[in-house]
């Protein structure tokens, strides 16, 4: 037994240590994923405006900032009891702004933060040796994903086609944002009751030229299939059948054109997003396209009991008329809210059944465990007893467990997909279960994130040229008093998955009490009170740490995607959940 | 850019960068913004290519990754056409880089080109670059840094290590600067005890530097985030040896060490506004949405000292007050808890501790500004 850590796992948001002991066979027996820091975010909204909560949440992430800021603003929304009110155009405003920060921080994690591990020499390794196919699938892999300042045996490598075209189409993403939200990093157009920005027609010419810059990119590197027939054969399609059916058979299209020739280039027809569906896979790539060879990433990451997980969304993207209901229920949004088991049925979403367990986290709590409205954020102030080496019984994380219905839950674009029945993501998921592979894995993670930015990049369009139209309505006015002894939630959708903010203000209309639960305390959490781990955790335990090639315990790549496969941000995950402190540590406490 | 602008870089295209003095040359960048800067003068950016490589290593403490992001938001050129013709290399940067930290049994294991805490010792043993910080360093609890522990050694001896052999040491964000966010008072502040590289808020004996004992000059390029432009012309001059570190910092900072190309002592993001024509006709928005001075939804733009209103952000296409929300001066040493409440007018404000001299003078500036709203306001009789 070996114990491999990464410490730090570099290319997330944030700072993560992951934990494993490796068996002789190269398979993880036990994992801890610890999250790195305290910031104490927790206390500084206590006794203040609750409005500031729409600008100051966002400093908890700069990835996806506006995320924070729009739950905030959706949860002061409920607290000022305008939520039935805000206009349409100002909800369709506050999609577009969503919908460009999801595609832009898809991209980025799909080309710069989980790329450049394709390019790892232990794909080389194995590749290499499989004759022409092997090498041209590697030439393919390191020319498209290396990132930069990269070297190999001591060469320098140049960054991949791929990878350099995405950073000026993240760029422009931001910018579209920009246009309608002041900056991004740290846009300023929040605030309850409406959006601060009306867009004007040059406006929307102006976002209708970035789509179409943004989707040429698409075209030439990432979906070489017309976008329209992709949409109309997967999003669109009859049945998760279909939409499957549809992608295999184009994959083997490409896969007997390229077969003789081993021209598995970008101008024979692979994009990213073909090249990675049925190169990724065993199931896909090896047995039903008959490829000599894939990267397995189905076979890693995924979950051995399906018991003790499930897929929770809180719902994201306001339907396009006046108003909508702070509790999501089923149907309220674009993409639904809805909780889907480990053996995929679906359930419906609570918010009341979201708990919180600090039983292996580095707070002296008065409880294990606690509703987020009642949250305690009681920190170790005693250095010595900060230690992330006692094992899994031990105190080893910032994060918190957050249970749904007292199970893991795994919340992003896969438990997104899941919920809206998305019928190629659903497809894949059905098809990996029958075949006794864990429908969650890395890869199926991944293809759900590339496809919700093309669902996105679809229904981004229609925000802007159908449903906004320029001169609407764009706030109604906030009654300050409102607050007054008053509550408020709101539940949306990061690009990392369901994000919650809870509020309530006292009798001088200043927040009492201001919690989160976000996307990365959900993924990255340590185990809870019964000693179940967290979704990393589980799917870190029983996978192999090199998903191919031979058992590797200085190059452990299986961790490396099983870890980024979930876009972690840990910034996020350890804001520590309590934003005003109600208990704090240094106060007597009366009961 | 506007006409004036314009005709300015027509000016000076062609002028021999490596020859300008230092003065011209930090009013020249200051206008002009990093991609004019960076795009126009070839014949200077070839030149910079005969230089030596510069390594920089870019370190996250307590961060949100949000001026990582901001820089990778760079015009055009954009980051890594910026780092090939300043001839940089990018060395280690914990959100970009190929490697990781590995470890078998507790010891680090592979080489560098895997392993990132091998990759950065090389780095320090080097010398010679320049070091990013991004993030607050905590120093709580008990002065114990372990707050933040990362690769099994506190960021507190990390930043430490780091700082001893560099060449020039930038902080990167309000929160490098001044600890920003993570330093807003509160109950748990004196238990994390975050502090900037050089500076604790406003404070400059408390820096985490002066903490370790480390006596080096700091650039503080502050904003939450901070600007692309502002941290690539600071890189960008350095490198050139526009800036010479230390000599030339006395004249080039402010008390807080901010650059005052971009952080000008006599001018505010005010003065700049798109909404300006507003305010001094003393049309004010009081509800969001509109397109009058935001004053009275808590703008404090009178207070900030930075070139946004020039400027502008994201390929200036826009700024916060364009945008219809209310500044928030993001680059004050103070940030957040001078500008709390953001949506509240505030006319008492004490920007960056009105007792220190320059600064007062400052604040008695923005004063009189807020005091003239004042009179616009009697004017019309409210």
């Amino acid at each position: 037994m070996v114990n491999v850590t990464v410490d730090p796992l570099t290319r997330i948001e944030g700072h993560q240590r992951i934990s494993t002991e490796v068996d002789a066979n190269g398979v993880i027996t036990d994992a801890q994923s610890s999250s790195l820091i305290f910031r104490g975010f927790e206390r500084i909204l206590q006794k203040q405006d609750p409005r500031d909560a729409a600008f100051l949440t966002q400093r908890i992430c700069g990835v996806c900032p506006l995320s924070h800021g729009l739950t905030a603003t959706n949860a002061l929304d409920d607290l000022y009891g305008v939520a039935e009110h805000v206009p349409k155009d100002a909800l369709v405003m506050r999609n577009i702004f969503q919908g460009l920060n999801m595609i832009a921080s898809h991209a980025t994690h799909i080309y710069v933060l989980f790329g450049p591990d394709l390019a790892n020499p232990a794909y080389r390794n194995v590749l290499t040796t499989l004759g022409d196919t092997g090498n041209s699938v590697w030439k393919e892999m390191v020319g498209r994903f290396a990132p930069i300042s990269y070297k190999m045996d001591g060469a320098a490598v140049p960054a991949g086609s791929s990878y350099l075209a995405a950073l000026p189409e993240k760029k422009r993403l931001q910018e579209a944002i920009a246009l309608i939200g002041g900056r991004m990093p740290g846009p300023s157009s929040l605030y309850p009751g409406g959006y601060t920005y009306p867009a004007n027609v040059a406006d929307i010419t102006k976002l209708s030229t970035y789509y179409l810059e943004v989707m040429d990119f698409v075209s030439s590197h990432t979906l070489k299939v017309p976008f329209d027939t992709w949409i109309e054969n997967t999003y669109k399609a009859s049945s998760p059948q279909k939409a499957v059916s549809f992608v295999t058979e184009h994959l083997q299209g490409l896969v007997d054109k390229s077969v003789a020739s081993n021209d598995f280039s970008k101008e024979a027809g692979w994009g990213d997003v073909e090249f990675y569906a049925a190169f990724g896979s065993e199931l896909v790539g090896e047995t039903l396209l008959g490829l000599p060879a894939s990267l397995k990433h189905d076979t890693i990451g995924g979950y051995k009991d399906p018991s003790k997980i499930c897929f929770v969304a809180y719902g994201g993207y306001y339907k396009p008329k006046d108003g909508y209901d702070p509790r999501s229920p089923e149907g309220d949004r674009i993409f639904t809210s809805g909780v889907v088991s480990g053996n995929l049925e679906y359930l419906k979403f609570d918010p009341d059944k979201i708990t919180e367990s600090t039983a292996h986290s580095f707070y002296k709590n008065s409880a294990d465990d606690f509703a987020p409205a009642e949250g305690e954020t009681v920190p170790f102030t005693d250095p010595e007893k900060i230690v992330f080496t006692g094992g899994s019984d031990s105190q080893y994380s910032w994060d918190k467990a957050p249970r749904y219905d007292g199970i893991p839950g795994e919340v992003g674009p896969l438990a997104r997909m899941l919920a809206i029945k998305e019928p190629l993501v659903t497809g894949l998921a059905l098809a990996f279960n029958e075949k006794g592979y864990s429908a969650a894995n890395v890869y199926t993670r991944m293809l759900a994130r590339m496809q919700e930015t093309a669902i996105l990049a679809y229904e981004l369009l229609n925000w802007v040229t159908v449903d906004y139209e320029p001169g609407g309505k764009i706030s109604v006015p906030v009654d300050l008093n409102a607050a007054k002894n008053n509550k408020g939630m709101g539940l949306w959708e990061a690009p990392r998955g369901a994000l919650g903010h809870w509020i309530s203000a006292g009798g001088d209309g200043k927040v009492t009490n201001y919690q989160c639960v976000v996307p990365g305390t959900w993924l990255m959490s340590p185990r809870d009170s019964n000693g179940v781990p967290g979704p990393l955790e589980q799917s870190l335990i029983g996978s192999k740490i090199n998903p191919v090639g031979d058992v590797d315990y200085t190059n452990p790549v299986g961790i490396y995607h099983m870890g980024r496969s979930y876009d972690p941000c840990i910034s996020c995950a350890v804001h520590t959940i309590d934003l005003t402190g109600k208990r704090a540590p240094n106060t007597l406490r009366i009961l | 850019m506007s006409t004036g602008i314009k005709n300015l870089v027509r000016t000076l295209d062609g002028v021999d960068f490596l020859k300008m003095d230092r003065r011209t040359f930090m009013k020249a960048v200051g206008i002009m913004g990093a991609s004019a800067f960076l795009g126009t003068y070839k014949t200077d950016i070839v030149k910079a290519l005969e230089f030596a490589e510069t390594k920089v290593l870019w370190i996250h403490g307590s961060e949100c990754t949000g001026c990582s992001e901001s820089v990778l938001n760079a015009g055009n050129p954009d980051l890594v056409q910026a780092l090939e013709k300043l001839n940089v290399n990018l060395a280690f940067h914990e959100t970009l880089c190929a490697q990781q930290g590995i470890w078998n049994d507790g010891k680090l294991v592979n080489t560098s080109e895997l392993n990132s805490e091998i990759l950065q010792e090389e780095i320090y043993e080097e010398g010679g670059y320049i070091l990013v910080v991004e993030g607050a360093i905590p120093n709580g609890p008990d002065g114990s840094g372990r707050y933040l522990v990362i690769g099994n050694k506190t960021f507190k001896d990390t930043l430490g290590e780091a700082a001893k052999n560099a060449a020039a040491i930038v902080a990167v964000g309000t929160c490098a600067c001044y600890g920003g966010i993570t330093s807003a008072d509160s109950d748990v502040a004196k238990d994390t005890d975050y502090r900037g590289v050089a500076f604790a808020k406003t404070d400059k004996s408390k820096g985490m530097l002066q903490e370790l004992n480390i006596d080096k000059p700091v650039i503080n390029i502050p904003g939450c985030p901070a600007h692309p432009d502002w941290v690539l012309l600071t890189l960008g001059a350095v490198i050139l040896g526009k800036i010479k570190v230390p000599d030339d910092l006395p004249a080039l900072l402010d008390d807080y060490n901010r650059p005052k190309v971009f952080y000008p002592p006599d001018h505010t993001v005010h003065e700049n506004c798109p909404r300006r024509g507003y305010y001094d006709r003393g049309e004010f928005d009081e509800q969001v949405g509109g397109e009058k001075c935001l004053w009275k939804l808590g703008c404090k733009a009178p207070y900030a000292h930075a070139d946004c209103g020039i400027r502008r952000w994201n390929g200036s296409v826009s700024m916060c007050t364009q945008a219809g929300g209310p500044c928030i001066n993001c680059v004050d040493p103070g940030w957040p808890d001078t500008s709390r409440p953001l949506y509240v007018e505030r006319e008492d404000i004490g920007v960056a501790g009105a007792n220190i001299d320059t600064v007062a003078k400052v604040a008695v500036g923005a004063a009189a500004v807020a005091a003239g709203v004042h009179a616009v306001r009697r004017m019309k009789g409210e």
